[in-house]
């Protein structure tokens, strides 16, 4: 698999080649925002996400005391009436009923024997909002999957679904693929996921899940990710001249040209700017409020 | 005189029996079918990436837009997922209305699966009766939510409003005369010599095949394989419902004709036994103005009457849009089965196969 033929959106500084090419990258208005987060759910990360901000809170109780000894001291010493005591403030409690799924230790024995399996080919394994959820290396993918279909305490007969996540905004990946898996005889699901750095092309599923044939095609359709062993690695939705990949972080939503600010940057108010002079072209005065 | 080299033929993608603009490009030796590839794409709207730049209220009216003729279906998994994702209690009234309105989609998708399928075949006067009866359901939906067709019926956390008062009256009219038309659907059907013809051991899928294919629904039912996402993971209220999951052994057209006919019985009762046991109470659970994610990332999947419609979503913190928004399309996997079926059948017979497998291209390409 040669590297060639990977589209590079950010990095073609040529000029479109032709009318009907879409360049959205050269766009000279266009400054496209990515997000900043990167939402890759992780019992690691949410583990040292509430650690972390416990020592915060520790830590500002902590000083909060000492200030009020410090004018504690002070107002003694001045003779006036001591401070009131410091209070621990307590999260507030919310008025509805959500019930927020945090990640959650593996106890599922699905993922117990994938990892004494696979053992350090498994990157993690967590449970959330009744989900399980295996991270493998993205080289071990297809054994992982061949573990699945054919392994008879597993049994995972269909691949469900397949389907990819664009994080522009992490660092050593850019994609997360995504396999779900079900076991009709055990009714049970199973999510598998691999994290793929840009222009790295996984092991294509086909050979152990035919079903994948259409979505690996829809995937590279729209995020440009491609599948070594593919049978017909070609563009499914989109057409075959289609330039980028639509459910990329950095494409527009919406077209070259008149509207080339999207909705999600639209911060300074520039859509209304241009709708202002709009309908000053056409001489309609939008400020002026309506008479009753 | 006569030439033995194979031809290349397009079927659409403006072909009446291909229920949308599907292109299905054909190498025939005679009339036997040699090479078989769908193409699709020409509906697609890029639903996920503009349900991406929207809030999760938002999406609800893309997926009345995906398959158009199920449109509560896809609500009700779209609903599901979002509640998954932010761990909503839907109350139990709402539960229930909700699995009420959704078989009462299923009979509706059904029916005209019926009427389409059967004019594709021949069959010209199933189709009205069919379609007398989906005007029963469409008016409910407009009883219920104001709109027949895109109903946006739900709503994240239960319903916007209660039954309106007087449905009750509707369903049980639509009740007391439902089992009498199925039985005119299949007086006109079951036995008829043309119809048999036209279905029998037509566009066989294995069970083997249709699970590697990832095919659900009634296709995956007739092969003989009892997989019911009602009954294998349940959600709504289908856990407290008593009824069957209808299979067939033959896997052709014909079983998926029964299976589908089976399974609108079943759907009466569940419509039924909701009506019964209907509770009292609120119907919309507390929630913010703003619904905003923590890190999480669910895959619900619903039968939808096509098979298992999936959405997947990912949640990005203290935003108000989903970071990702996937929605397995029924259609756009069973689909893949079609050159299966299709391939050593005769080209008369792709209509049946692409009519038996009940395609939505609205959903195929969203």
């Amino acid at each position: 698999m040669s590297d060639e033929t990977l589209p590079q959106p950010s990095e073609t500084p040529e000029a479109p080649a032709g009318p009907y090419v879409y360049d959205y990258a050269a766009s000279p208005q266009r400054q496209i925002v990515l997000p900043k987060t990167v939402p890759l759910p992780s019992l690691v990360t949410y583990v040292a996400e509430v650690k972390a901000a416990a020592e915060a809170d520790e830590a500002k109780w902590q000083k909060q005391q000492a200030d009020f000894e410090v004018a504690k001291a002070k107002a003694e010493a001045e003779g006036k009436d001591a401070p009131k005591p410091p209070v621990r403030a307590v999260p507030r409690k919310d008025d509805n009923d959500l019930k927020t799924p945090w990640p959650q230790e593996a106890q599922d024995p699905d993922l117990l024997h994938l990892q004494d399996c696979l053992g350090g080919k498994v990157e993690e394994i967590f449970e959330q909002a009744g989900e399980l959820t295996c991270q493998v290396s993205k080289e071990s993918l297809l054994e992982a999957l061949m573990l699945c279909r054919q392994d008879a305490e597993l049994n995972y007969e269909m691949l469900a679904d397949q389907t990819a996540t664009h994080y522009p905004a992490a660092t050593g990946f850019a994609f997360s693929v995504v396999y779900h898996l079900t076991s009709i005889s055990r009714r049970k699901r199973l999510r598998l996921r691999i994290l793929v750095p840009e222009g790295f092309a996984p092991e294509s599923a086909v050979a152990v899940y035919p079903s994948a044939n259409w979505m690996e095609r829809e995937i590279y359709d729209m995020l440009g990710i491609r599948f070594v062993n593919h049978p017909d690695m070609t563009r499914i939705l989109c057409p075959e001249d289609w330039e980028g990949h639509p459910l990329r972080k950095d494409y527009p939503v919406v077209g070259w040209g008149q509207r080339d600010i999207s909705f999600r940057e639209d911060r300074g108010g520039r859509l209304e700017m241009i709708a202002m002079q709009k309908a000053g072209q056409l001489g309609i005065n939008l400020k002026q409020p309506k008479a009753e | 005189m006569f030439k033995n080299e194979e031809m290349e033929v397009n079927l659409g993608p403006q072909h009446p029996s291909t229920h949308g603009v599907l292109r299905v490009k054909l190498r025939l030796d005679g009339e036997t079918i040699t090479h078989c590839r769908p193409m699709i794409g020409y509906l697609h709207r890029g639903v996920e990436k503009i349900c991406e730049n929207q809030t999760f209220f938002q999406g609800q009216v893309w997926t009345d837009r995906m398959d158009y003729c199920s449109a509560v279906a896809n609500n009700l998994g779209w609903a599901e997922a979002n509640e998954k994702l932010f761990g909503i209690t839907v109350p139990r009234r709402a539960q229930y209305i909700r699995t009420m309105l959704n078989e009462f989609n299923r009979l509706a998708s059904h029916l005209i699966w019926l009427a389409t399928h059967a004019l594709d075949i021949g069959a010209m006067t199933v189709f009205l009766y069919a379609f007398r009866e989906r005007e029963d359901i469409l008016d409910m939906n407009e009883a219920f939510c104001g709109s027949r067709l895109t109903t946006t019926a739900f709503r994240i956390g239960g319903l916007r409003e209660d039954l309106p008062p007087g449905f009750e009256k509707l369903v049980t009219k639509f009740l007391a005369k439902f089992p009498s038309c199925l039985e005119e659907y299949e007086n006109l059907l079951s036995e008829n010599r043309i119809w048999k013809k036209r279905t029998v051991g037509v566009a066989k899928l294995s069970a083997e095949d249709a699970i590697a294919l990832g095919v659900t629904g009634p296709v995956l039912r007739a092969a003989g394989v009892p997989y019911d996402i009602r009954k294998a993971f349940p959600y709504a209220a289908y856990a407290e419902m008593d009824f069957e999951v209808p299979t067939k052994t033959e896997a052709d057209t014909y079983a998926r004709y029964l299976v589908r006919m089976e399974e609108m019985r079943q759907s009466a009762r569940i419509i039924q036994q909701c009506m019964d046991g209907m509770p009292e109470g609120p119907v919309m659970a507390k929630l913010p103005k703003i619904l905003r994610a923590e890190v999480n990332e669910v895959y619900h999947a619903t039968e939808a009457p096509k098979g298992e419609i999936g959405y997947y979503l990912v949640g990005e913190k203290g935003s108000g849009n989903p970071y990702r928004f996937h929605v397995r399309a029924p259609g756009f996997i069973n689909l893949q089965a079609l050159p299966k079926m299709a391939e050593g059948g005769l080209i008369a017979d792709i209509v049946a196969a692409i009519g038996t497998l009940d395609i939505v291209l609205g959903e195929i390409d969203r």
